[in-house]
């Protein structure tokens, strides 16, 4: 497909973890796994609210 | 005969991906698209399978016990009333709600004045979809989500944790529902994730039919422009949701975007060119579509010949099925075709005869599924389905 301008909130997004670090006190260590946590339950949001325009 | 359920599944399994790929299996594979059929042969109601989707899946594994059926959706009804109650959508008649139980669930289009997004919200639309769900549209379909710079609700609050787990609880459900129809009955799952066009989902959910009409002669740049914003948002949730093992097919719900719903004009120009990318970033990666073409779409029949071969089934409907199979099938496998009027007002012996005449037209060569021509509800006669099972496993033998 051909690629287009990434949008704001790119799909399977709906906080973007670096808006969110933006909010965090300093990670001290393991940013990878906080980051990951983050992103899967944001994307599960993501999947929740959009199968409801999809699927119901 | 098979000695077991797994010997059984495992026939049936390479029958059906056999054909799904265009090529000749042993037999014709049956892939019916029961919904409330499923009450008919078991004597629930429509509100049963509707409210409680535990009635649903046992009701479609009793079917496919006692028909003998290839491949199936694991709960064809879909809607499970649990997920539109928790979020208050406004777009369902539910089954037994102020509809009689027997009648299968509704949704409900808002005139154009209540369109869930106003003609002039495109541009808010486009540029962030997402954010527009949640901060505009959620609250329009809702009885209980309020905007953001309204006053908060304890129900509002509520809607959302209730949405979720509704959600979570009901499709994590259908991973039982899969390995039981194929521990216990021998049943293949027919597809497994979802796809629909950017353009049917702007009708369908945001600016309703008529509105799309009046946007796609006023204002066919903006239509164009968010078919083009949904489409990295209807790739990703058809990839996150396709088969891993990239066996079966997704299913891609065709609904109002061919000729005469909407203009050749706007099929070429707005439809085809937001809807072709994504099918073939699809197949790129592995993953067949199953065409499910609601209604006609014999003007359409050359476009959908441009896409790789192999990568997609075209279901029919109203397509004329000869000349769907005189202008696909040398790419791809066909299914369905059996008129569900027939089914419902005809006599089994009608039925045997239409899909002889059926399977002699566009099943002799292998590339065909049996099935009705779309989704079968509560009017399709247990005698009749049990005519168009039987003949099939008679005389569609290769």
């Amino acid at each position: 497909m051909e690629k287009k301008p990434t949008p704001p909130r790119p799909p399977g997004v709906c906080v973007p973890w670096e808006e969110k670090l933006k909010e965090l006190p300093p990670i001290l260590s393991r940013e990878d796994l906080v980051k990951q946590s983050w992103q899967n339950v944001d994307g599960l949001a993501y999947c929740c609210a959009w199968h409801i325009v999809l699927s119901f | 005969m098979p000695e077991s359920k797994e010997q059984l599944y495992a026939e049936r399994l390479k029958r059906y991906t056999t054909a799904m790929r265009n090529g000749k299996p042993d037999r014709i594979p049956i892939r019916p698209f029961v919904a409330e059929f499923i009450c008919n042969h078991t004597g629930y109601t429509c509100q049963e399978v509707t409210q409680d989707y535990q009635i649903a899946f046992e009701a479609t594994r009793k079917c496919c016990l006692d028909y003998d059926w290839d491949a199936i959706v694991p709960n064809m009804v879909y809607l499970w009333a649990g997920v539109p109650q928790a979020a208050g959508l406004r777009y369902y008649q539910i089954p037994g709600i102020g509809l009689d139980p027997n009648i299968a669930f509704n949704y409900l289009e808002p005139g154009e004045e209540h369109a869930f997004m106003r003609a002039d919200e495109y541009d808010e639309f486009i540029a962030d979809p997402t954010a527009f769900l949640f901060n505009v549209w959620l609250p329009r379909v809702s009885t209980d989500i309020v905007a953001p710079g309204q006053p908060n609700t304890y129900r509002n609050n509520l809607a959302f944790f209730k949405a979720g787990l509704s959600i979570l609880s009901y499709f994590n459900a259908f991973g039982l529902q899969v390995e039981r129809l194929r521990t216990e009955c021998g049943t293949v799952s027919a597809i497994c994730g979802m796809l629909k066009a950017p353009l049917d989902v702007l009708a369908d959910k945001f600016r309703g039919y008529l509105g799309l009409c009046e946007d796609l002669v006023v204002r066919p740049e903006k239509v164009r422009a968010a078919c083009e914003a949904l489409m990295p948002h209807l790739l990703h949730l058809a990839i996150s949701s396709a088969d891993p093992s990239k066996t079966l097919p997704l299913g891609f719900w065709m609904h109002r975007t061919c000729v005469p719903f909407i203009s050749q004009e706007h099929f070429d120009s707005i439809h085809w060119p937001t809807l072709k990318p994504m099918l073939e970033e699809l197949w790129r990666r592995g993953h067949q579509v199953l065409f499910y073409a609601e209604g006609k779409w014999d003007a359409h029949l050359d476009a959908f010949a441009e896409l790789p071969e192999g990568s997609i089934i075209f279901h029919i409907d109203r397509t004329d099925p000869i000349a769907a199979h005189r202008a696909l099938h040398h790419k791809f496998a066909l299914s369905g075709g059996v008129p569900n009027h027939l089914l419902a007002f005809g006599t089994p012996q009608q039925v045997r005869e239409y899909c002889k005449k059926l399977i002699d037209e566009i099943g002799r060569d292998g590339g065909y599924i049996m099935d009705a021509s779309a989704i079968m509800q509560n009017d399709t006669k247990v005698e009749n389905m049990k005519a168009l099972t039987d003949f099939t496993r008679e005389y569609g033998v290769y």
